[in-house]
């Protein structure tokens, strides 16, 4: 089943659909954001340059450190009057993302989602169990939006407490389970744990998985574990949240909802625009938000484009599996982590030097990160007490700035490797 | 009255404790007395030695965090219910003992006590008043 007509038009009623909406857009912020519009100035652009498609590659790239700069919403082309609904995402100094939404924006985005849980093979006839946590993130209210407006039940459950997942899954008869890939193995083996088999004593039919990458390989063991059909689905909060695009039942890349999305795929070094197929960095221009449009967003997400038709009837222009990042993001249990997160707590907590590791690992199937540091403060050497709790204060400010546990592991000082050039500090044995 | 010990971090690695004895070897010090509690990420390590500050030095210029303290040594009798009587002392003083470890000297019969406690110059001053051999 297709959700919406606007997801088979041809090649040349799309185009004119991208352009109205880009010309619209473009005039919007050029009145509305004085961000933009000192960019475009910069730039020379006036919102009547842009008179085809290929024009957008005449304005001006947005990137994250743009939304801290204007922090909280100084990017924003509404007034707080018309905003409905705030969200936001971790923040690389402290200060997070923040994200606003209008009636209409919500609108679009239940749309775009309920687009994508159609794909995935979810409809009105499924009891759906949101196991994304809940709250300022966007992945856990965006999915209940699409899922409601196609219909299905749906389940607020949030993420943790995997054994009431379980329960509340039997009972209710979920069909179809929206986590990341990761939790949704971890819960797979929690619920054999418990003496079931996840395939005939619970109902799921459909996976549709988001928050974090995954692989052919993670998508067989799913599909073996659950006996479900998998399919992933992308978005960040700075776009509009979930709801850019995800894989249909042919599961041949993610179709992007590209009458609200419209993607470039650059080289991250050169700012070259790159050709169909091409492998570089994703570049979104979102063309239908009120609240926040965002020109050319940087997503530091590497991917390539695809436009021959789908066999399954759609002719939205489909992006590969995310094959990795043109900056040093990890993604931890569907959690956005920079390094340069961690190193700031770091050099703010006395008592350690300033030279770290991370190590990110997986225990089972759950996403795990050590944090390596040098004891230089002997002072704490008077007992345990004190070497235990520096040890909880360096946990205890990781947690706070982002929003999970890690280990911390105190070595000697000079035993972490020192770096002339570019600094190799993170470790990932996943 | 009070004798000076070094604490030295030792992560739970192997061969950290034969860098840490080679380094001494290396620079002729006395080890008098040593302690390390099992733990699973890291340990401290408490050394008497002959010369404190000058091991301290040492083993700092050796990239070791490390820093002295002073700790109570203490000769008990040699019958049943020594370390009884000193426990209570500092008991009824309410004198918290932290750690508390022994070491033998050559050429003394009896193994000395080493106490770690919340007050060190007033669990001194009881100790003696109460009849109790402090090392000096």
């Amino acid at each position: 089943m297709i959700w919406s007509e606007n997801e088979t038009l041809d090649r040349e009623q799309m185009r004119a659909v991208q352009l109205e909406r880009l010309q619209d857009t473009v005039k919007r912020v050029y009145e509305k954001v004085p961000f933009y519009r000192s960019a475009l100035k910069e730039k020379g652009v006036e919102p009547g340059d842009i008179k085809t498609l290929e024009d957008i590659r005449l304005l001006p790239m947005t990137v994250k450190q743009d939304f801290r700069d204007n922090y909280p919403f100084g990017l924003f082309a509404v007034g707080k009057d018309e905003l409905v609904r705030f969200h936001a995402s971790s923040g690389t100094t402290g200060k997070p993302t923040v994200v606003g939404y209008t009636r209409n924006d919500l609108n679009t985005w239940a749309e775009c989602v309920g687009r994508l849980v159609t794909m995935a093979g979810v409809t009105y006839k499924d009891v759906a169990q949101i196991s994304f946590g809940y709250g300022l993130f966007t992945g856990a209210l965006g999915l209940q939006q699409g899922l409601e407006r196609v219909g299905a039940s749906v389940i607020p459950m949030s993420s943790g407490n995997t054994k009431k997942q379980i329960m509340i899954m039997k009972d209710f008869g979920t069909t179809a389970l929206i986590s990341t890939p990761s939790y949704a193995l971890h819960i797979a083996e929690v619920v054999r744990e418990m003496g079931m088999d996840p395939k005939k004593d619970l109902s799921l039919k459909w996976g549709v998985f988001g928050g974090e990458g995954s692989t052919e390989a993670m998508r067989k063991e799913l599909q073996d574990a659950w006996g479900i059909f998998a399919t992933e689905n992308y978005g960040m909060s700075e776009l509009i949240g979930p709801g850019v695009s995800g894989e249909c039942q042919a599961l041949c890349g993610m179709h992007i909802n590209e009458d609200h999305f419209i993607p470039e795929i650059i080289d991250p070094k050169t700012g070259q625009v790159l050709g169909e197929g091409e492998a570089g960095e994703l570049v979104i221009t979102t063309v239908t938000k009120e609240a926040l449009p965002i020109l050319r967003y940087r997503t530091k997400d590497i991917t390539s484009l695809h436009y021959e038709k789908c066999a399954c009837g759609r002719t939205t222009v489909r992006m590969s599996k995310i094959q990795g990042r043109s900056d040093d993001m990890m993604v931890l249990g569907g959690v956005n982590v920079f390094p340069s997160q961690i190193e700031e707590v770091l050099l703010n907590t006395p008592g350690i030097g300033p030279h770290y590791q991370i190590k990110v690992f997986k225990k089972g199937y759950l996403d795990k990160i050590e944090v390596v540091v040098e004891l230089v403060d002997a002072s704490v050497l008077d007992s345990y007490t004190q070497l235990e709790a520096l040890t909880r204060d360096i946990k205890a400010r990781l947690r706070t700035v982002l929003g999970i546990d890690s280990k911390i592991t105190l070595v000697e000082p000079r035993t972490l490797e020192r770096f002339e050039g570019k600094a190799k500090r993170v470790i990932d044995l996943r | 009255m009070l004798i000076k010990q070094i604490s030295i971090f030792i992560p739970n690695r192997k061969g950290t404790l034969a860098r840490l004895t080679s380094k001494l070897r290396e620079n002729g010090i006395d080890i008098r007395a040593i302690s390390v509690f099992d733990t699973t990420e890291f340990g401290i390590l408490r050394l008497v030695v002959d010369d404190a500050e000058k091991t301290l030095d040492m083993l700092k210029s050796e990239g070791f965090v490390a820093k002295v303290s002073d700790v109570i040594a203490v000769e008990p009798e040699d019958k049943p219910g020594s370390l009884d009587e000193i426990f209570h002392i500092l008991a009824d003083n309410d004198i918290n003992i932290e750690y508390i470890y022994s070491y033998v000297m050559r050429r003394h019969e009896l193994p000395y006590i080493v106490l770690k406690t919340s007050d060190m110059e007033r669990a001194v001053g009881v100790l003696k008043d109460n009849g109790i051999k402090v090392i000096e």
